[in-house]
């Protein structure tokens, strides 16, 4: 399912979490993974400075700084690099998501993999996602795995997939990947509609109604995709949509979400990644994996 | 693979005329008079499909749902809700379908087959 999988890498603590169900994950298909690094922000157009991504600190690039890169982030993932067959290692500068995307098209790469954001960078936890999975999410053509924090479940030991739709044309495409993971890993599914009544007051029979009807939507969408695939439960839950998908993820002691990202917006220049997609990805205690177009699944 | 399905159901008039409109139509049935009984069927037995009546003697269906929705190896067996009573898509709001009686044998069938083939 997976023969190449990308991991952008800032070598921060905050990437250790992606880092580690990338490899987990390769391992477990014999796939490629790439570790994937941009060193720094270029600071003037054919100049030889950079921005150092971790440090913000000008540096000059020369063969030493690149030596120097490699190798503490050779050291950082010392053991998980042994573990798996073919691992490879390609530093760049750049703006980190174009580079990201260039290096997701040029090596053909079925996944990308990441963290959520680069963490603990003021005073508070951020509580949103950052600009570059921002970007790569909006754009890239093949799934992108977020890890956001170091969880105990992690792919490799697979017992419940959480695909949670919005009924979008792009669910469509993560509920194709979600299928299929289930599948390859022989896990179960869960199919969970959020139906959103944050803002309403609604008596308790209209909810049900409404409950029934979604419940309803979802069997006919999807049941008849599954073929032979059977372990898979249909919920629908009420509430604010992102409290739902982590709550049933935890509840179903998930190991994956699958999600759409950018699904309202059909605009690609207007859409920003969906602010249930954003929350899910900040909050959820398992890998989250967004899928929006149909290329790579 | 005949696919089989549990009738739950007190009327004996309704088991028969379920039972044999099924299995005209190419399923097995088998068939239990309350919801205490419809357990040790449905365990035992495993069916594809279970058709059940809410109001019974002894055990009511809501409780037999409930019993079975715990149990790993039914709890994803659809049920489709066959009751004389009224408002009864509440009653299992999991059930795919909820029909009330006197319902349409043609209604019926298509449910079953769009739900196990």
């Amino acid at each position: 399912m997976f023969r190449k999988i990308l991991l952008a890498t800032s070598g921060a603590p905050s990437t250790f979490g992606a880092a580690r169900v990338a490899f987990d994950m390769a391992k477990r298909y014999g796939a490629e993974v790439i570790v994937f690094n941009v060193m720094g922000v270029p600071t003037k157009a054919f100049s030889q400075e950079v921005n150092d991504v971790r440090t913000g600190e000008k540096v000059e690039v020369d063969d030493e700084y690149r030596a120097w890169v490699e190798e503490e982030l050779k050291n950082t993932f010392a053991k998980q690099i042994e573990c798996v067959e073919f691992s490879k290692m390609v530093l760049t500068t750049g703006v980190p998501h174009r580079e990201i995307l260039r290096a997701a098209r040029e090596e053909d790469v079925d996944l990308i993999v990441m963290g959520a954001s680069s963490g603990e960078s003021s005073a508070y936890r951020m509580g949103y996602t950052g600009s570059t999975l921002q970007r790569v999410a909006k754009a890239a053509r093949c799934p992108v795995l977020t890890v956001h924090r170091e969880t105990a479940s992690y792919w490799g030991g697979f017992g419940n997939i959480v695909f949670a739709t919005d009924f979008s044309k792009q669910a469509d495409h993560a509920f194709k990947f979600a299928l299929a993971s289930a599948r390859e890993l022989e896990c179960d599914l869960t199919l969970l509609h959020a139906l959103d009544i944050s803002g309403k007051v609604l008596d308790q029979n209209s909810i049900e109604d409404e409950l029934i009807a979604a419940r309803q939507r979802l069997r006919d969408m999807y049941v008849p995709l599954m073929g032979d695939f059977k372990n898979f439960d249909i919920e629908v839950w009420e509430g604010v949509p992102y409290v739902e998908i982590v709550k049933m993820a935890r509840e179903r002691s998930a190991d994956l979400i699958v999600m759409a990202h950018h699904s309202r917006e059909l605009d690609p220049e207007k859409a920003r990644i969906g602010s249930t997609m954003e929350q899910v990805l900040m909050r959820a205690g398992c890998p989250v994996v967004s899928v929006s177009k149909p290329d790579k699944v | 693979m005949t696919q089989k399905i549990l009738i739950v159901d007190d009327d004996k008039e309704i088991r028969s005329y379920l039972s044999e409109l099924l299995s005209d139509n190419g399923y097995e049935t088998v068939t239990a008079v309350d919801g205490a009984e419809a357990v040790a069927i449905a365990q035992q037995e495993k069916p594809d499909l279970i058709t059940l009546d809410l109001e019974m003697p002894n055990e009511w269906g809501p409780r037999f749902y409930r019993k079975i929705s715990q149990d790993d190896a039914l709890k994803r067996t659809p049920v489709v809700v066959i009751s004389g009573l009224s408002g009864i898509k509440y009653a299992i709001p999991k059930a795919i379908a909820s029909l009330t009686k006197p319902f349409e044998p043609a209604q019926l069938l298509k449910i079953v087959k769009d739900a196990i083939g």
